[in-house]
């Protein structure tokens, strides 16, 4: 008797304290939220009124549909994929070793190693790149050194030239780059998923007969699928927008869509299309967002990561 | 009898058939995944390790193999007056967007983690966190850019330290908010019940146990603030300069061995600040 009364009091005292710590809690949302808010939220405001501006015309779009950017836009993207995929590639197979076959105590220090450079300057890494590939660089003077070829070849700063209309795959330098910048997100994205991976699985199906590669397609890919998706969502926008990796290491044929819109405004100085560009594109990153949501399977793999 | 003993003799020799191949596999396998990973960090070191060996080149332009080696590029870094300037500015940028950085992320992932609030009003939040991690980061900051300057707030330094706050935000906030889910609730509960009030539950309780993952967070943030250099470039106008501004600036001049030494310097800075992070708070 005493015992239920007692808890009887408890859940009303709780009650009575409820509305104190919410309204405590709320104003420490409050300025995390704010900045969030006033930083991210209206400045994307301001850029679709100002690119449908002066007073309200879509004069600034009109002017994007008859001009080279589309074209722009869609090589951007497509570098985009093409660069994701690589990165995806490569970080299958080395988060699988570092979760299910590297030694214990040496998985936190490769781990660390190849995840350091999230934290590097991009411009630098960029940078470090000239010098590998330039015609006076370390390639071609080994090349160049052991005879194998007469002449420095064309590494940096050289279109590819194969791709299919305006999707277009990143030159030689340009690809590299931004595989070396982001790649490390990737792997870390990857490397969670792995190791949530339950090996046992693995082993089973082993034991079921099955080869690498059905090992690979039917336990591992569905498996790590979370990893991958949300791996990809993080570099591909990045790279498709990427402003500084192209200005150093691109050919002139490559110009990408960053380039485009901070001309606009550093150089142009003409808000209004610079912020055109921008929503333009960003509405067909989110597109592309939206496209991947709508898929149940990509929607349940991110809640379970 | 004879034919018993055969059959066994065989089975022993494809068992033992069976067993070469699978150790061949092993090995081919085994081969292939350190062959992929020996690649991976040869690819993400060989270019640093590169522009290491040619900052120490006598000329200015190094010719490879290199004809000498001299340190004298890293003696005209430190004592180039533009240079020491984007040092300062970047480091004090840096320090200041850690700390308070972390302070904000530590208030947003006490929300997402565990604020009595309604649940949308916390996904709300983590979402409008997250944003700069989805939306691209030319799309973030010529909007920034656009707004300070239709606002009349002007570029500079306070412009710059905004947008580095936000831009570090996601990263203290997800950092602290997965230590934080990890903390057992009743810790709190038990100081509570002890006669600690909210505050001094939190100060007593909760801020030790998340401290190894401020002092991570601290470090992250200097490091993503010193090396950020898009956003910086559109909200800098032409008072500011950072380390990262005048590298790029450099770079588009054309590459040499003060740049080199340049590139080495901030990598090995930034590389000591984020491996010491990851020391205390390992990623993931």
């Amino acid at each position: 008797m005493s015992g239920a009364t007692d808890r009887l009091r408890r859940r009303v005292g709780r009650v009575r304290t409820q509305r104190g710590p919410a309204l405590v809690d709320a104003g420490l949302a409050a300025l995390p939220t704010l900045l969030a808010v006033s930083l991210g939220v209206v400045p994307l405001v301001l850029l679709f009124v100002e690119s449908v501006s002066p007073p309200v015309t879509i004069e600034n779009y009109a002017a994007l549909g008859g001009s080279v950017y589309p074209e722009i836009m869609i090589r951007s993207l497509g570098i985009g994929v093409a660069v994701t995929l690589v990165c995806l590639t490569v970080a299958y197979p080395v988060t699988y070793w570092l979760a299910h076959r590297c030694p214990g105590r040496y998985r936190l220090p490769v781990l660390v190693s190849f995840t350091l450079p999230l934290w590097l300057n991009y411009v630098v890494l960029n940078y470090t790149w000239v010098w590998i590939l330039a015609s006076d660089g370390v390639v071609n003077a080994v090349l160049t050194g052991l005879g194998v070829v007469d002449r420095p070849l064309d590494l940096l700063r050289t279109a590819s030239a194969v791709g299919v209309g305006p999707l277009e795959l990143p030159g030689l330098s340009l690809g590299l780059g931004f595989v070396h910048i982001y790649l490390p997100y990737v792997l870390l994205t990857m490397y969670v998923s792995m190791e949530r991976l339950d090996y046992r699985q693995v082993e089973a199906a082993r034991d079921l007969g099955a080869g690498d590669l059905r090992v690979f397609l039917d336990v591992v890919v569905p498996e790590t699928y979370a990893g991958a998706v949300a791996g990809a969502l993080i570099v591909y926008a990045r790279i498709a927008g990427a402003f500084a990796t192209p200005q150093i290491l691109a050919a002139p044929a490559e110009q990408m869509i960053a380039q485009i819109i901070t001309t606009q405004f550093y150089d142009v100085l003409d808000y209004p299309f610079a912020a055109a560009l921008s929503v333009a594109f960003l509405a067909v990153v989110l597109a592309g967002f939206g496209i991947g949501a709508l898929s149940t399977d990509v929607r349940a793999a991110l809640k379970r990561w | 009898m004879i034919a018993v003993a055969e059959r066994t003799e065989r089975a022993r020799t494809e068992r033992a058939v069976d067993r070469l191949r699978g150790g061949l596999a092993t090995a081919i396998h085994g081969g292939f995944f350190r062959v992929t990973v020996g690649l991976t960090a040869l690819f993400l070191y060989f270019p640093v390790v590169v522009t290491a060996y040619l900052s120490l080149s006598p000329a200015s332009q190094p010719s490879i193999p290199l004809d000498g080696a001299t340190l004298r590029w890293y003696g005209a870094v430190l004592t180039d007056a533009r240079f020491v300037r984007g040092l300062v500015t970047s480091t004090a940028i840096g320090a200041v967007t850690a700390v308070a950085g972390t302070g904000l992320g530590l208030l947003a992932a006490r929300t997402v983690v565990r604020a009595r609030l309604q649940g949308w009003v916390r996904l709300g939040v983590a979402l409008v966190v997250a944003l700069p991690l989805f939306v691209p980061t030319v799309v973030v900051a010529l909007g920034i850019g656009v707004a300070a300057g239709r606002l009349g707030l002007g570029f500079g330094l306070g412009p710059v330290l905004a947008g580095h706050l936000y831009w570090v935000l996601p990263f203290s906030t997800f950092l602290i908010a997965s230590r934080y889910a990890n903390l057992d609730d009743r810790l709190g509960e038990a100081a509570r019940d002890l006669g600690a009030d909210g505050v001094t539950a939190f100060r007593t309780v909760t801020l030790p146990l998340l401290w190894p993952a401020l002092v991570a967070s601290v470090l992250f943030c200097f490091a993503l603030s010193f090396n950020e250099f898009l956003i910086t470039f559109f909200l800098a106008g032409s008072g500011v300069t950072t380390m990262p501004l005048e590298i790029y600036g450099k770079v588009r001049i054309g590459a040499t061995s003060f740049l080199n030494a340049a590139s080495v310097l901030v990598l090995l800075l930034s590389g000591a600040v984020a491996t010491a992070a990851a020391s205390l708070e390992p990623p993931t």
